[in-house]
């Protein structure tokens, strides 16, 4: 079943919302859009072309958190109580719910959850919006998703002009659209229009036949020091990327805590080990290591990529490497040049 | 093609083919039209895709330090690049003989941030005019005001021409005004600690640690900076204030009498934060206590890199508690 919400009901909507969770949605503060929490009267970024600067996967994963506080003298450990209250995130785009998704397949797992990555996501609802304009920097629909896609998410909007067509897939999104009137056929009818134009906005950014396999057999390529070349080594596009989700675990002795710190792959110092050996020593290492894991090693355990075109990192690089050109060039390279030492 | 990219090519057609250099660092234009790349041509055939346009918003001489000293290399350079060169020679970082700088004089780096808040999305190409900047989207054309489209180090720049280019490529521009970067400066003086310690702050604490700052930083070329050392270490290593607090100003004190006010490190910040308000004034107090500029010759040590029987300060031969 799929609901109407007219625009004008949306403030009050959100207000419902906000007696009984903390709603977070997509406002500019700094001069980009971030997701703050709402407050009436607040304007909203839901149009923008793009997705938030920070990804959301910080509301899940923060970039710095304590996992456990300790006690040296009395060699005693705590885990800081995980008491998070309901969260509503409101606005957030497909690529970025399924990204939430994708991460549940590495901190969700039935063998070794994440109690961290659980308590945080139990608590939230994520409501969707999709994107009727993409930006010239996305192409979700190149890696097995599109700008409506439900993975992730709880609910989703699709904007009609004068109201949203609301779609809920799941009890909690049902509960937060209920007394809703039915879409008619109209509102069906134009909503699957805006779908097609939005997609038909997006060029195919790469072909992803047999992607992993081939991305494997030219694994000793030279293609990687092309890239890593103008490559800075920074951690914008790892940092910025709603699906990479690299932590470090330091102890801060002087507070006595135990800290996870996202890293990146990008980083001299990620692979350096203990010893001063460093199996990934130049940006060419790190660079093949960032695109295999997205668009091999990812297949390995979630059988998809670990990509959903946000598009992020392209937007900036600040060098203009795009993560599309590199796999279209990585596509062209053919296995059989490639050298094994 | 536009006239200077002409020559720019023919520079180093000339340069590769006929074997003066091993490497020629440039642009090139990839598809994304507000993101030239930096580029690296070894062979004449590769020259096609080189592109210069005001959109190139690295500082290249912060490839100089990736190759070994005997690598002759031939590097585009502006005005602030030229002085980043110099100061990186100053520090011994490649030898002037082995280099080639093919001098633009610079009429400053468009921020592509502003072009995109400008006419948004979707910005197909863009096309530059004399004092205007012509933006194609998929649904409109723009027509911008260049000055207003600059980076704001650009805006503030103060020798655009490259000093020590050993080509010249096009006509030397006017020098830029002293007066703005020092009434910016003077405009954070005037704040009282505490609003300064505020504005500090605010800044500092929306970084990421990315390091992106560093990365673009033509002198940030340590092979372990000291944020990534681990014994002992100098910093808390997550996103909280002192962590961020302690980045923001260590990397600037590090760039004292060596920062060039290029702006690359803003330009390449994900999170928009501003930091050359730091080097700025850091290059102000440079000027004004020991009348030092970074990177106007190839040999000037930095005041705090020298010590001589002859300073004004004589604790430290004489063995004298200050």
């Amino acid at each position: 079943m799929t609901y109407r919400l007219p625009k004008k009901d949306l403030d009050q909507t959100l207000r419902g919302w906000a007696n009984q969770a903390e709603v977070f949605a997509p406002q500019k503060r700094e001069g980009y859009a971030q997701f703050l929490p709402w407050e009436a009267g607040n304007e909203l970024l839901l149009d923008e072309p793009h997705n938030t600067r920070f990804p959301p996967k910080a509301f899940f994963l923060p970039q710095s958190e304590t996992l456990l506080t300790y006690n040296r003298k009395l060699s005693q450990l705590e885990m800081p109580a995980l008491q998070i209250s309901p969260r509503i995130i409101f606005g957030i785009r497909p690529c970025d719910a399924r990204a939430v998704a994708l991460l549940d397949t590495v901190f969700a797992t039935q063998e070794n959850p994440d109690p961290y990555w659980q308590a945080r996501r139990e608590q939230t609802i994520l409501i969707g919006v999709g994107c009727n304009q993409p930006a010239t920097t996305c192409f979700c629909t190149s890696v097995g998703s599109s700008p409506f896609a439900h993975a992730g998410l709880d609910a989703l909007l699709i904007d009609l002009g004068e109201a949203y067509l609301v779609e809920r897939f799941t009890e909690r999104g049902e509960a937060l659209f209920a007394n809703l009137a039915s879409a008619d056929a109209n509102d069906i009818e134009q909503a699957g229009n805006i779908q097609k134009q939005a997609e038909a906005l997006l060029e195919t950014a790469f072909i992803t036949d047999n992607l992993k396999d081939h991305l494997d057999q030219i694994f000793d390529s030279s293609l990687w020091g092309e890239f890593a070349q103008s490559c800075l080594g920074c951690g914008i596009c790892t940092f910025l990327c709603p699906t990479c989700f690299c932590f470090d675990i330091v102890d801060e002795a002087q507070r006595d805590e135990r800290v996870r710190n996202w890293d990146t792959c990008m980083f001299r110092v990620y692979s350096l080990e203990a010893s001063g050996h460093n199996p990934r020593p130049t940006r060419a290492e790190r660079t093949r290591q960032r695109l295999m894991h997205k668009f091999s090693y990812w297949l390995e355990h979630a059988d998809q990529f670990g990509c959903t075109g946000c598009g992020r990192c392209v937007r900036y690089c600040p060098v203009g490497l795009d993560i599309r050109a590199m796999i279209r060039k990585a596509v062209a390279t053919p296995s059989e040049a490639v050298h094994v030492n | 093609m536009t006239e200077l990219e002409t020559k720019i090519r023919a520079e180093a057609e000339r340069l590769l083919t006929e074997h003066v250099v091993d490497v020629v660092i440039a642009f090139r234009q990839e598809d994304a039209p507000l993101h030239p790349q930096p580029a690296f041509f070894t062979r004449a055939e590769e020259l096609e895709s080189l592109t210069y346009n005001g959109l190139c918003a690295n500082n290249l001489a912060n490839y100089l330090t990736r190759y070994p000293q005997e690598t002759r290399i031939g590097m585009v350079v502006r005005g602030c690049e030229n002085r980043s060169v110099n100061a990186l020679l100053v520090e011994k970082q490649h030898i002037r003989e082995n280099l080639v700088l093919l001098g633009i004089p610079c009429e400053g780096i468009l921020d592509w941030r502003r072009i995109v808040a400008l006419t948004g999305e979707n910005v197909l190409s863009v096309e530059e005019k004399d004092d205007s900047v012509i933006v194609h989207t998929h649904e409109n054309t723009f027509e911008l005001s260049r000055v207003e489209l600059l980076h704001p180090s650009c805006q503030r720049c103060l020798h655009p021409n490259p000093i020590s280019a050993d080509v010249l490529l096009g006509e030397p521009k006017p020098e830029g005004d002293p007066t703005l970067m020092r009434l910016r400066i003077e405009e954070l003086e005037k704040l009282t600690p505490t609003e300064r310690n505020a504005w500090f702050k605010h800044e500092a604490e929306r970084c990421i640690r990315c390091y992106a700052c560093r990365e673009a930083c033509p002198m940030c070329y340590c092979t372990e900076c000291f944020v990534d050392h681990t014994e002992p270490r100098w910093t808390e290593s997550g996103v909280t204030p002192a962590g961020m607090q302690a980045w923001h100003i260590i990397r600037a004190f590090h760039q004292t009498g060596r920062c060039t006010s290029c702006g690359a490190c803003e330009r390449a910040c994900p999170m928009d934060i501003q930091m050359t308000y730091l080097t700025d004034k850091l290059n102000l107090d440079m000027a004004d206590a020991y009348q030092f500029e970074v990177g106007m010759d190839a040999e000037t040590q930095p005041p705090f890199a020298t010590l001589t029987l002859d300073d004004k300060n004589r604790f430290i031969a004489q063995g004298k508690r200050s």
